[in-house]
């Protein structure tokens, strides 16, 4: 009898702690993603350890990262349009050293670096050089970089994370690629899911109804892999074609493959909603003549609102986060998304591409990070009021 | 019961043996080349060793994580991986196996033959808009690029464009064959690819690098004579302590009967 | 009369529109079937990919996905159905309780990169794992957690609580009820969803590119370190790279059949399994 109990206490506490455990998994997560990408606030855009140095006489405390960027086009080339005295603007990144200097004068192990980045450094008054803070001396005269902000982060439009040798992070056309793709999809997807939904919940036999119930199912399983692969193949020559563009890689081509993939959700969703509106409405409604469409249209439907409002919100939920269907067809150019008929990226594309490069720690994986956290927030967001929605009823 | 502890048991220890796995990734470019190799040498001599593409970047921060034995790359160490493995103390062996020679390729219905290295910056960078501004028909250009991680990405980028940016409306492709599909079904399409990936279905263009006196096409035998200007080595890189583990793999890339199969996938051999 | 045209012309469109949409989607399906069928023979499903990945077949990648289904139910099963048992019979009914079912019910909902996000911080790099089936296998276990946790969940609430009183009044310990009487009703609901979470298994790509997925490794090594080829990962690849496009289109044809079948098969078991229990 003892033995018995023990053996009920034992497994009890199998079953709590691995019922913590997952509660630790969960939070775990959450906590993760923040903590991984919130590093790259208030960073320098720079590599990690790098700094930039000028030459002492320059009187120029401050430079963005656009501006560096326009150096290199060479569309930036004097210090008076920085606020400074009329030099011409000369940069000098790591990849120059090997130029500059051979490997005698560096030595084997890079001993010599330092002392001579600081000679060169002292020898030309327009440099702006960007380089590993631990070859740069103390003595040597820094300037400073905009940090990355939150603003800039959501404001910016320059997606520019791998840049050498100042990084950018806009990642404004990212948010709106993915918006604008997940929008397309459901101005697609849902009135064709409630349509074929009240097909199914009133108009359809027993019979083909149970058939297309299945197939609808059977869809919903099909992996997002498949689908982008089928419109590499046939979605982005159609629309190439069809709308006689330059280009078939459209945020259209993403939305018309996200809206097949979220189609059976949705349908299968607001069908049960539909189903669910008490019969005495309908008979009530019928009763009083009105015909059974205008019975479906101005009672049933207004009736299962909140359930096939959550099902949209959810449907648009799945397809903001998707990522292999979108990352084939989408053409993951980071534009700024004025039409449906050019390429897009999105959040979850780009990560996708460029996870793999980004070394662990760097700016570039933070940037991932915060993307992957914006992704989590909205994503959460949508959940939480399609459950909302679905609980007000 | 005592019959699945056992198997458990057995599976665990299976599992958990360490096996001699040579991890091989990075580049791309070189991924049906170094396929066929590995195929080759297990074939030949056994063992264990996969391959993993994602472009030269990714393998480059995965040897420095440590979490691979040889990257491959088609591009030259940055100064900053230099220095970053100079900081992990790791001493880094790079070992040239092969040569490809970056192609551009265009639709076939593309009227352009040839365009110089200035007007490849100007349609790359997003300066050049229009086919008609290089002597071809009035019709936009369309821009296809790799993802940042790709070495003909960066390869590009640096001897190609003077480092200037990519246009952001280029399209961006995360592994070559997108493009050479793309481009072979876009009349107003461009791309960059290696040599080993342009097919008929595509036009590799000539290219002059003395502001259009002389273009070269990207062919075999102007590739292996380093006559094509932006022709470039194929690396794979690997931490020397592990030499002994990799070495009789590189042995065979670099033997006679490898640097057949490196022509064989239509790359330039060392010699 | 007017009501009754307008009944009828929406009627017939929407009948119209939803055996369109239902032929399209089959469509779509019969385009993979007919392309897909012509590359798969014996060869194409027992041999490693050959010759630059343009011939042989897709073997490791089948047995790879097959390892990383094997992997990741071995760890999410036991800890989402216990977990399943916890939050339904054992947990207190407050706040707390509240949030967490809020949270896994989310979780359920995000990304499947975050979670290869995640996977990639947490496993490869933090605990060092690296790129290997172990950490491909946690990420996916993790990746079904929340959604086997709900199913346990949701199927043992819809058990009468008097089953449980029943049992309780018997003098059976409240263990023995959960798992004598409660848990055997509820299991055919509790399978069905184990199995379709296998299936998003099977098809997920975003979570294993960085967490274990290989281009090419045509041993089978049982070994949780070493990286793994699965069908997803090797149809994306096939998509996208490749230096003969005729060549790899039909591979990737075919692997995108072969995936498509699996994950049909195991939605239709889920589904007979589900029947087949009920019954008895």
């Amino acid at each position: 009898m003892n033995l018995a109990k023990l053996k009920d206490k034992f497994f009890e506490s199998v079953i709590y702690s691995t019922g913590i455990i997952s509660i630790v998994i969960v939070l775990f997560i959450v906590y993760f993603l923040f903590k991984e990408g919130i590093g790259i606030f208030d960073k320098q855009p720079l590599e990690e350890g790098y700094c930039a140095v000028v030459h002492h006489y320059n009187h120029v405390n401050k430079i963005s990262p656009e501006q560096i960027k326009k150096i290199v086009e060479g569309d930036l080339t004097n210090w008076k349009d920085l606020g400074g005295s009329y030099d011409s603007i000369y940069l000098f990144t790591l990849s120059d050293i090997e130029y500059k200097f051979t490997a005698e004068e560096l030595g084997e192990n890079f001993e010599h670096l330092n002392e001579k980045i600081a000679q060169y450094v002292s020898l030309n008054t327009g440099i702006l050089a960007i380089l590993p803070e631990k070859y740069v001396e103390k003595s040597l005269t820094r300037i400073k970089l905009d940090k990355v902000s939150l603003a800039g982060f959501f404001n910016g439009q320059d997606w520019y994370p791998a840049s050498a040798p100042s990084p950018q992070f806009g990642a404004l056309p990212i948010l709106l690629g993915s918006l604008i793709v997940s929008i397309g999809a459901m101005l697609i997807a849902i009135p064709i899911g409630i349509l074929v939904a009240i097909f199914l919940a009133e108009l359809a036999s027993p019979a083909v109804k149970n058939v297309m119930k299945s197939a609808t199912e059977l869809l919903s399983g099909i992996p997002s892999v498949v689908y982008g692969f089928f419109g590499i193949v046939v979605v982005v020559p159609f629309i190439k074609d069809l709308f006689n563009l330059n280009i078939g890689e459209t945020a259209l081509a993403g939305s018309v493959i996200l809206a097949i993939i979220a189609l059976p959700a949705i349908i299968s969703l607001a069908e049960d909603a539909i189903s669910s509106v008490p019969k005495e409405l309908k008979i009530a409604s019928l009763a009083l003549g009105a015909s059974h469409w205008q019975t479906i249209v101005r009672v049933m439907v207004p009736a299962a609102s909140s359930g096939i409002i959550s099902a949209s919100i959810l449907g648009i939920g799945r397809a903001f986060g998707e990522t292999m269907a979108v990352l084939m067809v989408t053409g993951n150019a980071a534009l700024m998304p004025t039409t449906f008929l050019q390429p897009v990226r999105t959040i979850t594309a780009t990560i996708a591409a460029e996870l793999g490069e980004a070394s662990t720690g760097g700016l570039h994986y933070q940037s991932l990070f915060i993307l992957g956290s914006i992704l989590f927030v909205i994503t959460f967001i949508f959940n939480l009021s399609a459950e909302l929605v679905a609980a007000k009823k | 019961m005592k019959k699945v502890i056992a198997l458990f048991a057995y599976l665990f220890i299976t599992f958990s043996n360490i096996a001699q796995t040579v991890k091989i990734k990075g580049s791309d470019t070189m991924l049906p080349m170094m396929q066929l190799q590995v195929e080759a040498f297990l074939k030949r001599y056994g063992g264990d060793i996969n391959v993993t593409g994602g472009g030269s970047g990714t393998g480059i921060t995965a040897l420095l994580d440590g979490s691979i034995d040889i990257a491959m790359s088609s591009r030259d160490l940055k100064m900053a991986e230099k220095l970053k493995f100079e900081d992990k103390k790791a001493d880094l062996k790079v070992v040239q196996i092969a040569n490809d020679a970056l192609s551009v390729i265009v639709n076939p219905s593309n009227k352009i033959l040839s365009l110089t290295r200035e007007q490849l910056e100007g349609i790359f960078t997003g300066k050049t808009v229009n086919w008609k501004e290089v002597g071809g028909e009035d019709l936009p250009i369309v821009v296809y690029t790799r993802e940042s991680s790709s070495g003909t990405y960066e390869f590009m980028k640096e001897h190609v464009m003077s480092k200037k940016e990519f246009s952001k409306s280029a399209i961006s492709t995360s592994a070559t064959a997108q493009i050479v599909y793309a481009v072979s079904q876009n009349k107003a399409a461009i791309g960059y690819v290696g040599l080993a990936y342009v097919e008929p279905i595509v036009k590799a263009i000539s290219i002059s690098y003395d502001g259009g006196q002389k273009f070269i096409a990207p062919t075999f035998n102007n590739a292996f004579n380093k006559i094509y200007p932006v022709t470039r080595p194929l690396y794979l890189m690997y931490g020397g302590a592990n030499e002994k583990q990799v070495k009789p793999f590189l042995d065979f890339v670099l033997s006679i009967y490898g640097q057949k199969l490196v022509t064989h996938k239509g790359y330039i051999p060392l010699k | 009369m007017k009501k009754e045209l307008v009944q009828k012309i929406a009627f017939t469109s929407i009948t119209i529109l939803s055996f369109t949409i239902v032929s399209v989607v089959l469509l779509i399906l019969g385009f993979i079937v007919v392309k897909g069928i012509g590359a798969i023979n014996i060869d194409f499903l027992t041999k490693a990919p050959e010759n630059g990945m343009m011939d042989g077949g897709i073997f490791p990648a089948i047995l790879g996905t097959l390892l990383l289904i094997l992997g990741s139910a071995a760890i999410a099963f036991p800890v989402g159905i216990l977990s399943g048992i916890y939050m339904n019979e054992y947990a207190a009914n407050n706040w707390f309780k509240k949030f967490i079912g809020m949270m896994t019910n989310n979780l359920a909902g995000v990304p499947s990169i975050v979670f290869g996000l995640f996977g990639l911080a947490i496993f490869v790099n933090f605990l060092g794992f690296g790129v290997s089936i172990l950490s491909g296998c946690l990420t996916l276990g993790i990746l079904i957690l929340p959604v086997i946790i709900r199913t346990t969940e949701e199927s043992l609430k819809t058990i009468e609580d008097s089953y449980r009183q029943a049992s309780l009044a018997l003098g059976a310990s409240k263990l023995q009820t959960t798992f004598s009487v409660v848990l055997p009703m509820a299991f055919p609901n509790i399978v069905t969803g184990l199995i379709i979470s296998i299936g998003r298994v099977a098809g997920e790509t975003a979570p294993i590119i960085f967490t274990c997925a290989a281009y090419y490794l045509p041993e089978i090594i049982l070994s949780f370190q070493t990286p793994v080829m699965a069908l997803p990962y090797h149809l994306y690849v096939m998509a996208t790279s490749g230096v003969d496009l005729n060549a790899s289109r039909k591979i990737a044809f075919g692997t995108a059949l072969v995936l498509m079948t699996m994950v049909f098969i195991l939605n239709l078991s889920a589904g007979a399994v589900k029947k087949y229990m009920s019954k008895k």
